[in-house]
């Protein structure tokens, strides 16, 4: 029976070539995509069943939650109301004279954006590609490069989309660029992602004013994210000995390994208007 | 090495890689996830040791080829080091299959440990450089699983259970 098969050796070969050539046709040709959405297809369903006990067990969990502890929410929630009552009237405020400044401006807010929900379902390995899959995909009309955001800021954008699942890469993965600048002075800037839920402020120069704690919000100026989301927070400034930049290290706001719901910011691509014939001239 | 008709029914092998692969679809996060054994990783390789003639290379390129799709990696990336680790375990199988659980583990840390890193020198290649030294935790947490899975084997079959495999 074993006499006719090829050794162990010549078989590894065979498949490390086969193997090899799986990679150069995936990273350079974007050619297994078909298989990755076949995949996709597959294990959906299972992803999706397989969440079910964890909700059942954090609901459960809620569920038990002790008295006491929900009496001492409910005050906590109160007061951080009464709190949030006053910033909201601020806020009002704060549009309202937002909203004149826009007009002297003459800036434009992105026409026709609208809200996807979606929650997480899976996550891949950290050190891979940092990436997390959703449940909403092409059918809710997402497609490819679309910002996500949770409550709190930036999450990423979306990489991969198939029928009813898509896949984000995070601001934190590595080479990932996000352009951004800093709220408190206004400089512009660019955050690159350097893995394990850290970001860095690239290519500030050495006499550039960011300090610890400045927060830092999407430029808007390529056209992928809107402006004004938060990104990061700045966390360490040291000056470089060797390069005529500093290094600044940043940490993600969005709650990257936390988040279960988030946002996709779905923006119709911009049209351009073009004046109507006049239409008199009916047959 | 007659295939046994009974520790190694093609059911009882499907059936176990499949568990494998559903246990990967489980949404771990944070120290969970970097802790996870690569459940499919040692599925493959059990069924290597114990039914070389059923389960080798093609059963691990697809399972490398299932495991990149699950870590959004390049397609390869898992499946080349699952195929060097089914190679070293055909290599040193007579070997393994002479100690008990402990030491079997032990002998196949090596293995994990050159699987991981060829995971992670294809993954850099590719374009995805590795970013934490907790890339390496799941080599200790694939042989503690493997520990487990054959000590609790060898509980439930009996002492017996190496000579039928």
């Amino acid at each position: 029976m074993f006499a006719r098969q090829l050794g162990a050796t010549a078989r590894l070969l065979i498949w490390l070539l086969v193997g090899l050539a799986c990679v150069i046709a995936d990273s350079r040709y974007h050619a297994l995509e078909g298989l990755r959405s076949g995949f996709s297809l597959l294990l959906q369903p299972v992803r999706e069943t397989l969440r079910v006990p964890a909700d059942v067990a954090t609901e459960l969990g809620g569920f038990f939650t002790r008295h006491r502890l929900l009496q001492n929410e409910r005050d906590a929630l109160r007061i951080e109301r009464a709190s949030l009552l006053a910033s909201v009237h601020a806020g009002r405020e704060i549009s309202r004279e937002n909203a004149e400044l826009r007009a002297l401006l003459k800036l434009q807010t992105r026409p026709g954006q609208q809200l996807v929900h979606a929650a997480m379902l899976y996550r891949g390995h950290d050190w891979f590609a940092q990436q997390l899959v959703l449940d909403q995909g092409g059918r809710a009309k997402l497609r490819p490069g679309l910002p996500v955001v949770d409550a709190s800021g930036l999450v990423g954008q979306l990489s991969q989309v198939y029928a009813s699942s898509s896949e984000v890469t995070l601001v934190s993965s590595p080479n990932q660029l996000t352009p951004v600048f800093i709220e408190r002075t206004g400089q512009r800037g660019l955050v690159e992602g350097s893995g394990r839920g850290v970001l860095e402020l690239k290519y500030m120069p050495g006499n550039a004013d960011v300090r610890v704690n400045d927060r830092l919000m999407t430029s808007g100026i390529d056209r992928v994210y809107p402006a004004g989301i938060p990104v990061a927070r700045v966390t360490r400034v040291t000056h470089s000995q060797s390069g005529p930049y500093l290094r600044v290290a940043c940490a993600p706001l969005a709650g990257l390994d936390r988040a279960r719901a988030v946002l996709v910011l779905r923006a119709d691509p911009p049209v351009v208007q073009t004046p109507l014939p006049p239409k008199d001239k009916k047959p | 090495m007659s295939a046994a008709p009974t520790s190694g029914s093609w059911r009882r092998i499907l059936g176990s890689l499949t568990l494998a692969l559903l246990l990967e679809q489980l949404p771990w996060s944070g120290w969970a996830l970097a802790l996870r054994p690569d459940f499919l990783l040692i599925g493959v390789l059990f069924w290597t040791l114990h039914q070389p003639a059923r389960i080798s290379f093609g059963a691990a390129f697809l399972a490398g080829l299932l495991a990149d799709f699950q870590n959004g990696g390049v397609f390869g990336q898992h499946a080349m080091p699952y195929v060097v680790g089914v190679y070293l375990v055909l290599i040193f199988r007579l070997r393994l299959l002479q100690f008990d659980p402990l030491r079997q583990a032990a002998q196949l840390l090596p293995m994990f440990l050159l699987v991981q890193l060829l995971l992670l020198l294809i993954g850099w290649l590719a374009g995805n450089p590795p970013s934490d030294w907790s890339v390496m935790l799941p080599v200790a947490s694939n042989s503690m699983m493997w520990l487990v899975l054959v000590g609790v084997l060898r509980l439930w079959h009996g002492k017996g259970m190496q000579d039928r495999a």
